[in-house]
C-alpha cells in the first residue's frame, strides 16, 4: 500500500460509527459529571445543611477534566468504545464525593491525584498510539514490573503501613508500586503468551502421567507464582497476592485454552494460602475475623462489624447522602469505601456501583472478543481481569463474603497510586478498543501522528534523493 | 480463545452476582437483626448528629440550644442548657449514650425536624434556597415564674407548680432536688456515666421531676376531693353540721380517729373545711362507702397517669381498694388524705384549678407551641377538658369554702395577697407516721387567685418537714408563704407584667447562637 502519499495523508475520512461512539461518550460523561455534581451538592446539604459555595466551580472543573480526556480520545482513539471512560468517571465521581464527605483534607489530596490521573490518562493515550508497540518492550515491562513489585521490600524505601509492606516512601511522596506493577506484568504476560501459547499448550514434556510444557516455557509462569508468594509472605498483602495470581492463571487459561491451568492455578494458590494460614498469625487473624467478627467486636472485628452495621442501617434506599455515619468504620475512605456507599446510597446505590463494574468488565472483555490479535486479546483480558477481580476481592471483603484483604476499590477508593494506575489501565483499554475498531474497518486506520512524522521525514529524504539523482 | 473469554465474562459476572446477593443479605435480609443489636449505635448516632432546634420558655428564654462543635470532635453538635438546673425538669436532657428525657424526648422529632410536615415544608423551602428543618419548641413554662419558684423554695426539697385553671397551661413547675444537665450532656462517656449514676443514686431522685413524676401523701388538701365527692352525691350540703368532738371511732375498730393535734373540732361544713377538722371528712368517707369513694376519686382522675405532654407522668392513687368494705377505718382515714392516698403535686394544682374553673379539670401542658425553622407555627396546644368531677354549683360551693380557708381558716396566717386580691386555698399536713420520727410530715397548700376571677392555681409541697419548738410544720405556716409569694409575683409583682407576646425566634441556625 502506497499510503505514504502526502495528499492522501491529509484526508481525514470521517466515520459515522466513530462519531456516534464519541457522541455517546460525551453524553455519558456529562451525565456522570452531573450525577457527581448532584451527589456532591446533596452530600453537603446532608452534612452541613448548606449548598456548597463552590459547586459551580466544582462541576466546572470536573467537566473540564473529563472533557480534556474526551477530547484526547476523540483526537487519537475516536473509534474506541464510548462507555469505558464514562463508567470510570462515574465510579471516580462517586468515590470522590464519598471521600469529600469522610475527610475534607483527603478530598483535597484526592482532587490533586485526580488531576494527575487524568494527565496520566492523556499521556498514556498520546504515548501509546499503537497497542502493538507495547509488545515490543515486553521484557522491559517484566523487569520493570518485578522491580516495582519488590521495591517495597528494599530497606530504607519500603514502609510498613497497617501491617502490609506495600508502600514506598520517596521523600514526601508515598506510593504503592504494586498498583503499577500489575499493569506492567499484564503487558508482559500478554506478550509472552501471545508468542508462545502454542508451545506452552503443546505440553511435550512428560513427567509420569502428566503432560507439561517444556520447562523453559513455563519458567516465567512459575516465577509469577513466585511473585504472588513473595507478595503474600513478605509484603503481607493477601489481596494483591490473590489478584496477581488470578491474573496470571486467567491469562494462561485464555491463552492456552486449557482448563488444567485453571485447576493447577487454584491448587497452587490454595496450597500457598493454606501454608500461610498455618504459618502466619496475620492470615489466621483475617480468617478468624471473617468466620466470626463478633468474637472480638471491639478490636479485631470492629471494622467489619461497623461496616455491616452501616450497610444494614443503609437498607434499600440508604440513609441519604451525608446523613449516615460511615466514619464509624476505620479506613472508610480506603478499603471500606464500598460500605460507606452502601450505607448512604443504600442497596440501590451500591448495586449501581456493582453494575458499573460489571459493565466495565463487559466492555473490556468485548474488546478482547472483537480484536483478532492474540496480544491485544490477552492484554484486554488481563487488564479487565485486574479491574474486575480487584473490585470483587475488596467488595467481597467488606461485605464478609471472603476474608478481608486490604486492597483499593478501583477508581473509587482514596489513593493516588491506585487512581493513576487505573486511569493508565483505562487508557490502554481504550487504545485496544480503538485499534480493534480500526482493524474491523469500522473507521479508516489512519496513521498516528508519530507515523505521519516518520512518513514525512521519509518522503523528504526520498525527494531529496530523487532530486540528487536528477541532479 | 473467544470461548474462554466468554466463560471468563460469565465467571466474573457470577462473582458480582454473589456480591449482589450478599448485599441483599446484609442490607435487606439481616437489616432488622443488625439494627437491633445492642452495640449498633448507627441510628442513635445519626439522630445525634442532626442539627437540633432550641427549646424556649413562654417569655423567650432559651432553655436548650445546640451549637456545632469544632471539626474532629466525636459529635457534630453540643447541646447546652443556658438556664442550668432551672428548667431541667421540663427540658430534660439529651445525651448520646444515656438517652433523653422530658421535652427533649417527647419533641425530639420536632426539634430535629423529622416530622412529616417539617420534611414537606423543608423540601419546599429548599427550592427557595433555604435549608434545614429543625424546629423550635415553645414551653408554656415562664422562665421568670420558674425563677420565682426556685427562689421561694430556697433549696428545700419539694415543688411548686403553677397552672392556669382555664387552659391547663403550666406556667411554673419547679422541684428540688434537681440537676444541671450541662454537667454531663457533652461530657465524655466515662464522666457522663459517673455523673448520671451519681444522680440516679442520690436522695430524692433529682433526675425526676417530682412535681409530675412522683406522688406524695396529700394530707388535708385531699379534703377538696372528698368534699367534692360528698357534695356531688348529695350526702352533705353547705349547711350540714358536724358534731364538735375530739375523737371518733369508725366502724370495724376500737381505735379512734383524732383531729390534728387531738383538738376539739366541729361545726357546719364551711367551718370544718376552714379549720380542717379530720373527723367530719372521715365520717363523710365512711358514709359514702367504698364504692362511691372509689368511683368519686376516679372522677377526679386519681389512678390515671396525668395527661401531660411530657414522658412518664405519675398517677395519683387512692391506695389499695381491694377489700375496702372490710377495712372501713382505712377508708375513713383516706377521706382526709392520710394512709395510702398519694397525690402528684401537679394533680393537686389541677384539683384546685378544677374548683377555680367551674368543675372542669383541664389537661395540663408544658409545651404551648412548636414552630418550624422559619418561625411558622407547626402546632399550638389547644386546651382540652380532661375530667369534669364536679358540677359548676359544687365548684362554686368549694370555691367559697377555700376562700374561707384563706380568710379565717388554716391558711389565714400566711396567704393574704398583696393589694388585697382575694385568694382561695386549702392546706394540708400529711403525717407520714414514721415510727422513728413521728413529727415528719409533708407540708402542702393548694390555692388559686384572684378568687373571684381565677388566673392562677398553685400547689406547693415541702416534703419531709419537721415541727420545731417554735413552728408547727403545718401546710399553712410552711407552704402558705410560698403560695403567697408565687401568687404575689404573678399578680402584683414583676411577673404581673404581660410577657412579651409570642415572638418566637426562628429556630436558631447552628452557628448563629448567642
Amino acid at each position: 500500500m502506497t499510503a505514504l502519499d502526502e495528499t492522501e495523508l491529509d484526508v481525514v475520512a470521517e466515520s459515522p460509527l466513530a462519531r456516534s461512539r464519541r457522541t455517546t461518550e460525551l453524553t455519558l460523561l456529562v451525565m456522570a459529571a452531573l450525577i457527581t455534581g448532584a451527589a456532591y451538592t446533596i452530600t453537603a446539604l446532608g452534612t452541613n445543611a448548606e449548598i456548597p459555595p463552590g459547586i459551580v466551580v466544582f462541576v466546572g472543573i470536573l467537566l473540564g477534566l473529563l472533557l480534556c480526556a474526551h477530547v484526547v480520545v476523540r483526537l487519537v482513539a475516536r473509534g474506541a468504545d464510548g462507555t469505558l471512560l464514562p463508567l470510570a468517571a462515574l465510579l471516580h465521581g462517586i468515590g470522590f464525593v464519598m471521600i469529600t464527605r469522610l475527610d475534607d483534607e483527603l478530598a483535597g489530596l484526592q482532587a490533586t491525584w485526580s488531576l494527575v490521573a487524568i494527565v496520566a490518562f492523556v499521556a498514556t493515550m498520546l504515548i501509546v498510539q499503537r497497542a502493538t508497540d507495547l509488545a515490543r518492550y515486553s521484557w522491559l515491562f517484566f523487569f520493570g514490573g518485578a522491580f516495582l513489585l519488590l521495591l517495597p521490600l528494599a530497606p530504607g524505601l519500603g514502609v510498613n503501613i497497617n501491617g502490609a509492606r506495600i508502600w514506598v516512601s520517596l521523600g514526601p511522596i508515598n506510593f504503592q508500586p504494586g498498583e503499577f506493577a500489575k499493569i506492567a506484568l499484564a503487558i508482559f504476560f500478554a506478550s509472552y503468551l501471545a508468542d508462545r501459547r502454542e508451545l506452552i499448550a503443546a505440553s511435550t514434556w512428560k513427567v509420569g502421567p502428566l503432560h507439561l510444557p517444556e520447562p523453559r516455557y513455563i519458567a516465567p509462569i512459575v516465577m509469577a507464582w513466585g511473585f504472588a508468594v513473595v507478595v503474600m509472605v513478605f509484603q503481607r498483602d493477601l489481596g494483591s497476592s490473590l489478584l496477581f495470581f488470578t491474573l496470571f492463571v486467567v491469562m494462561m487459561w485464555v491463552a492456552t485454552e486449557r482448563v488444567s491451568y485453571l485447576l493447577i492455578g487454584t491448587v497452587l494458590f490454595g496450597a500457598a494460602a493454606y501454608f500461610s494460614w498455618t504459618q502466619f498469625t496475620h492470615v489466621q487473624t483475617r480468617v478468624d475475623i471473617w468466620l466470626d467478627p463478633w468474637a472480638d467486636p471491639l478490636d479485631r472485628g470492629y471494622q467489619i462489624i461497623q461496616s455491616l452495621y452501616g450497610l444494614a442501617d443503609g437498607g434499600i434506599t440508604g440513609t441519604g447522602l451525608g446523613r449516615g455515619n460511615p466514619d464509624q468504620v476505620p479506613e472508610a475512605q480506603n478499603d471500606f469505601i464500598f460500605s460507606s456507599i452502601g450505607e448512604e446510597w443504600g442497596l440501590l446505590g451500591a448495586s449501581a456501583v456493582l453494575m458499573a463494574f460489571v459493565l466495565l468488565v463487559g466492555a473490556g472483555l468485548r474488546i478482547a472478543l472483537r480484536t483478532d490479535r492474540t496480544f491485544e486479546k490477552l492484554l484486554a483480558v488481563g487488564l479487565t481481569t485486574i479491574v474486575g477481580i480487584q473490585g470483587f476481592i475488596i467488595i467481597a471483603g467488606v461485605i464478609k463474603v471472603v476474608p478481608l484483604t486490604g486492597i483499593t476499590l478501583p477508581f473509587v477508593s482514596y489513593g493516588g497510586s491506585s487512581l493513576v494506575a487505573n486511569y493508565i489501565l483505562l487508557a490502554l483499554l481504550i487504545r485496544l478498543s480503538d485499534s480493534s475498531a480500526r482493524r474491523l474497518r469500522e473507521l479508516p486506520d489512519d496513521p498516528t501522528p508519530s507515523e505521519r512524522w516518520k512518513a514525512w521525514r521519509l518522503t523528504r529524504r526520498l525527494r531529496r534523493e530523487k532530486r540528487r539523482a536528477v541532479a | 480463545m473467544n470461548r474462554q473469554i466468554r466463560q471468563l465474562a460469565v465467571g466474573i459476572m457470577a462473582c458480582y452476582v454473589v456480591l449482589f446477593v450478599a448485599l441483599n443479605y446484609w442490607q435487606v435480609g439481616r437489616k432488622p437483626e443488625l439494627d437491633a443489636r445492642f452495640d449498633n449505635t448507627r441510628q442513635v448516632l445519626r439522630e445525634f448528629n442532626r442539627p437540633r432546634g432550641p427549646i424556649v420558655t413562654a417569655d423567650g428564654q432559651v432553655a436548650a440550644v445546640s451549637f456545632p462543635t469544632a471539626p474532629g470532635e466525636p459529635y457534630d453538635f453540643r447541646r447546652e442548657y443556658p438556664t442550668g438546673d432551672l428548667l431541667s425538669d421540663i427540658t430534660g436532657y439529651y445525651t448520646f449514650a444515656f438517652g433523653s428525657t422530658q421535652v427533649e424526648r417527647m419533641y425530639g422529632d420536632v426539634l430535629t425536624g423529622t416530622t412529616t410536615e417539617q420534611q414537606v415544608r423543608g423540601l419546599a423551602d429548599l427550592l427557595g434556597g433555604d435549608v434545614g428543618t429543625t424546629g423550635t419548641v415553645e414551653l408554656a413554662i415562664r422562665n421568670d415564674a420558674q425563677e420565682a419558684a426556685q427562689f421561694l423554695l430556697g433549696g428545700r426539697t419539694g415543688s411548686i407548680t403553677v397552672i392556669e385553671p382555664a387552659t391547663g397551661a403550666i406556667r411554673a413547675m419547679y422541684s428540688n432536688p434537681t440537676y444541671d444537665p450541662n454537667t454531663f450532656v457533652n461530657a465524655d462517656f466515662d464522666v457522663a456515666q459517673a455523673a448520671i449514676t451519681e444522680l440516679q443514686n442520690a436522695d430524692g431522685n433529682p433526675l425526676l421531676a417530682q412535681a409530675y413524676q412522683e406522688r406524695f401523701m396529700p394530707g388535708s388538701t385531699f379534703k377538696v376531693v372528698t368534699t367534692g365527692i360528698a357534695l356531688e352525691s348529695g350526702l352533705v350540703t353547705p349547711d350540714s353540721v358536724f358534731e364538735n368532738e375530739r375523737e371518733w371511732v369508725p366502724p370495724q375498730t376500737n381505735d379512734p380517729i383524732q383531729n390534728y393535734n387531738g383538738s376539739l373540732c366541729g361545726g357546719d361544713l364551711p367551718t370544718v373545711f376552714a379549720r380542717s377538722c379530720n373527723i367530719p371528712f372521715a365520717q363523710m368517707s365512711t358514709l359514702l362507702g367504698p364504692e362511691a369513694m372509689v368511683g368519686g376519686v376516679s372522677a377526679w382522675g386519681i389512678g390515671e397517669e396525668l395527661p401531660i405532654d411530657l414522658p412518664r407522668p405519675a398517677a395519683s392513687t387512692f391506695g389499695d381498694t381491694e377489700n375496702l368494705a372490710q377495712e372501713l377505718p382505712l377508708l375513713a382515714i383516706r377521706g382526709f388524705g392520710q394512709s395510702e392516698v398519694q397525690m402528684v403535686p401537679l394533680h393537686m394544682a389541677m384539683v384546685a384549678a378544677t374548683v377555680a374553673n367551674g368543675g372542669r379539670m383541664m389537661e395540663p401542658y408544658a409545651v404551648q407551641a412548636t414552630y418550624d425553622q422559619a418561625g411558622r407555627v407547626l402546632d399550638r396546644t389547644s386546651p382540652e377538658v380532661w375530667k369534669t368531677p364536679i358540677s359548676p354549683a359544687t365548684a362554686e360551693i368549694e370555691r367559697q369554702f377555700m376562700i374561707g380557708v384563706a380568710e379565717r381558716g388554716t391558711a389565714s396566717c400566711c396567704i393574704a395577697l398583696e393589694g388585697g386580691i382575694p385568694v382561695a386555698a386549702k392546706t394540708g399536713t400529711a403525717e407520714l407516721g414514721d415510727p422513728t420520727n413521728p413529727d415528719l410530715s409533708h407540708a402542702w397548700i393548694v390555692a388559686f387567685a384572684p378568687a373571684d376571677a381565677p388566673r392562677y392555681a398553685v400547689s406547693v409541697v415541702l416534703t419531709d418537714v419537721q415541727s420545731t419548738a417554735d413552728v408547727a410544720a403545718t401546710g399553712g405556716r410552711l407552704a402558705g408563704p410560698l403560695a403567697k409569694g408565687m401568687l404575689d409575683f404573678l399578680l402584683t409583682g414583676p411577673g404581673s407584667q404581660p410577657i412579651s407576646p409570642s415572638t418566637v425566634p426562628p429556630s436558631t441556625v447552628p452557628g448563629d447562637g448567642p
